[in-house]
């Protein structure tokens, strides 16, 4: 690989390719958002991956997987494969652990992260996620989609930076317990909710962007939390109302007893 | 949250080991070997109890396995990280203001053993 | 075994702030920072830092002949620390910065003053890790004594989760 590689980031700052090639990024997901994290990270530099999918690639997914073809749907390919051959393809020499299960049923290597880029399903699964990245020490940034409404589809998403020591996804009004109950009462059953290419492809870039800030300090915003709301139809980016004061907050949802292992007081 | 010790240790007899912490602001009660309802396959099994409302239930058992019973149960709940663990749960509410932390776990553990 | 450490942007600039501090007599200064031990991939350990504490000035002790020396009460304080964070399984390290840029490592001077520290912190911490960490200008280093093992380990690296992620590795300056 030679400096003409990047010429085109050198605004990034002179060293900004040896600070992401010694950054390890962990995507807990492969699907529609996933797919575009990894292909971009992979672009723009980034070595070391842990990846976690245990699902194969189907017929419904050629809509948005990014990386997958029409024959990886007729031969079942593993979703963890698509994205290890297209990282690989940009990066030949990127390490890559990859785990064909859910991140819970194997937690520790997310844990050597330094982010956590995350397109998982449902409010519960981004709760989890969050813990464990505010145990472990790590930044999350997390986005998703969703669409609704039959007679007039409206799509909204969302891209949230939860960082240690920032407000957390409670804190910036994403996570509720209306909102955790209710899927709850739905039995946690996403069910197979519309899923289209480009807001995973807006949502994804502008993850990837935040990610490469957190590395490079380009923008020199020093951002310890961003919860950006997107609006599908208008096809806008601005950051969520419920941010409204959040300067003035100290996270009472994490604090130090929250940082590794957990802490049981025997009683 | 501060739970009185005299409901505390009335929750010492039901298991080998009782202690506690708190994830995301949220009190877990850790009952380590937790004898469960006669009819129960495993007998006995490491769990959560949650006092508090969480996820639309007022308060909830999380176990460490999936248990068998008299009854089959809904387990809606399954794989939920707690803890740095993984666990499951029935869809089972206990409803009652007031209780105290015993009367809570037995009401859970009835869901083992009551029909509805 | 591998080793890493971890901290927030917020605890290495607390920890910077105050090393980075003049003293009236000793020309560096030293801390100590708290970590708890936790399991990362293939049995590696991951060492979380928590929180830091400065040592008084009045805790030094006049030594010219090296940079710093700190007395019995930094170092009774450092013990009753350990004591009190057993059932956390928290450690305690000895920090304190070189003031050039670069990788940087234990000094011959830390070598002999430092490592002997450490079996009286696992005395009375026995499920924590213990060790050392020396930061410089744009890098740090680190040395982690296991639970149950009397050897410092090299780190492989030190993490620093800010507003701009930081890594520290061997043959690497961030």
């Amino acid at each position: 690989m030679t400096a003409e590689r990047f010429a085109r980031q050198s605004f990034l700052g002179a060293d900004a390719e040896a600070r992401i090639a010694r950054v390890t990024v962990g995507v807990p997901g492969l699907g529609g958002g996933g797919s575009h994290i990894i292909q971009q990270l992979a672009h723009i530099g980034f070595q070391r991956y842990v990846l976690y999918d245990d699902d194969v690639v189907e017929e419904s997914n050629l809509n948005r997987l990014v990386g997958a073809e029409a024959r990886d749907a007729l031969a079942e390919t593993p979703k963890l494969h698509i994205a290890k051959m297209r990282i690989l393809s940009l990066q030949p020499h990127a390490i890559i652990r990859g785990y064909a299960c859910k991140w819970q049923e194997k937690p520790e290597p997310l844990r050597e992260c330094q982010i956590v880029m995350g397109a998982v399903d449902g409010y519960r699964g981004r709760r989890e996620l969050e813990i464990a990245c505010r145990r472990y020490l790590m930044h999350y940034i997390d986005i998703g989609m969703d669409v609704h409404g039959d007679e007039r589809p409206v799509i909204g998403g969302q891209i949230i930076l939860s960082s240690p020591c920032g407000p957390c996804m409670t804190c910036m009004g994403f996570l509720t317990a209306e909102k955790l109950a209710a899927e709850a009462a739905r039995y946690g059953n996403a069910g197979g909710r519309p899923q289209v290419v480009w807001p995973n492809g807006a949502l994804a870039s502008t993850a990837v962007g935040l990610a490469v800030d957190l590395v490079t300090g380009w923008t020199r915003k020093n951002r310890s939390y961003a919860y950006l709301a997107y609006d599908g139809n208008e096809g806008t980016l601005t950051p969520s109302k419920t941010l409204i004061g959040i300067e003035k907050y100290v996270c009472k949802h994490f604090g130090d007893t929250d940082l590794g292992d957990p802490v049981s007081i025997p009683l | 949250m501060d739970y009185p010790r005299a409901q505390t240790d009335e929750l010492k007899p039901y298991c080998t080991k009782l202690s506690m912490f708190t994830e995301g602001g949220v009190p877990f009660f850790s009952l380590e070997g937790l004898r469960l309802p006669a009819g129960c396959q495993p007998q006995v099994c490491d769990a959560l109890l949650c006092p508090v409302t969480r996820d639309n239930y007022p308060s909830r058992l999380y176990l460490s396995v999936k248990v068998k019973s008299l009854y089959d149960r809904n387990w809606n709940c399954e794989n939920a990280r707690i803890g740095e663990k993984n666990w499951f749960a029935f869809s089972w509410k206990v409803e009652g203001a007031n209780l105290t932390l015993a009367q809570m776990l037995m009401a859970h553990l009835l869901g083992f053993t009551k029909e509805k | 075994m591998t080793v890493a450490i971890k901290m927030t942007g917020r605890l290495y600039d607390e920890i910077r702030r105050d090393l980075e501090r003049p003293h009236p007599f000793a020309h560096e200064r030293v801390g100590f920072v708290f970590g708890r031990i936790s399991t990362r991939d293939a049995g590696g350990k991951l060492v979380l830092l928590t929180r830091y504490h400065a040592i008084p000035d009045a805790q030094y002790i006049d030594d010219p002949t090296v940079s710093a020396r700190i007395g019995p009460e930094a170092m009774t304080w450092a013990m009753q620390a350990v004591y009190h964070g057993r059932a956390a399984r928290e450690g305690i390290f000895h920090i304190h910065m070189h003031g050039y840029a670069g990788e940087t490592g234990m000094s011959k001077t830390d070598r002999r003053e430092i490592p002997p520290m450490m079996p009286g912190f696992q005395s009375v911490g026995r499920d924590a890790a213990h060790g050392i960490i020396i930061l410089s200008l744009d890098h740090g280093s680190g040395w982690v004594c296991l639970p149950g093992n009397a050897t410092l380990v090299p780190c492989g690296n030190i993490a620093v989760i800010g507003t701009e992620v930081k890594i520290f590795e061997k043959g690497r300056t961030s």
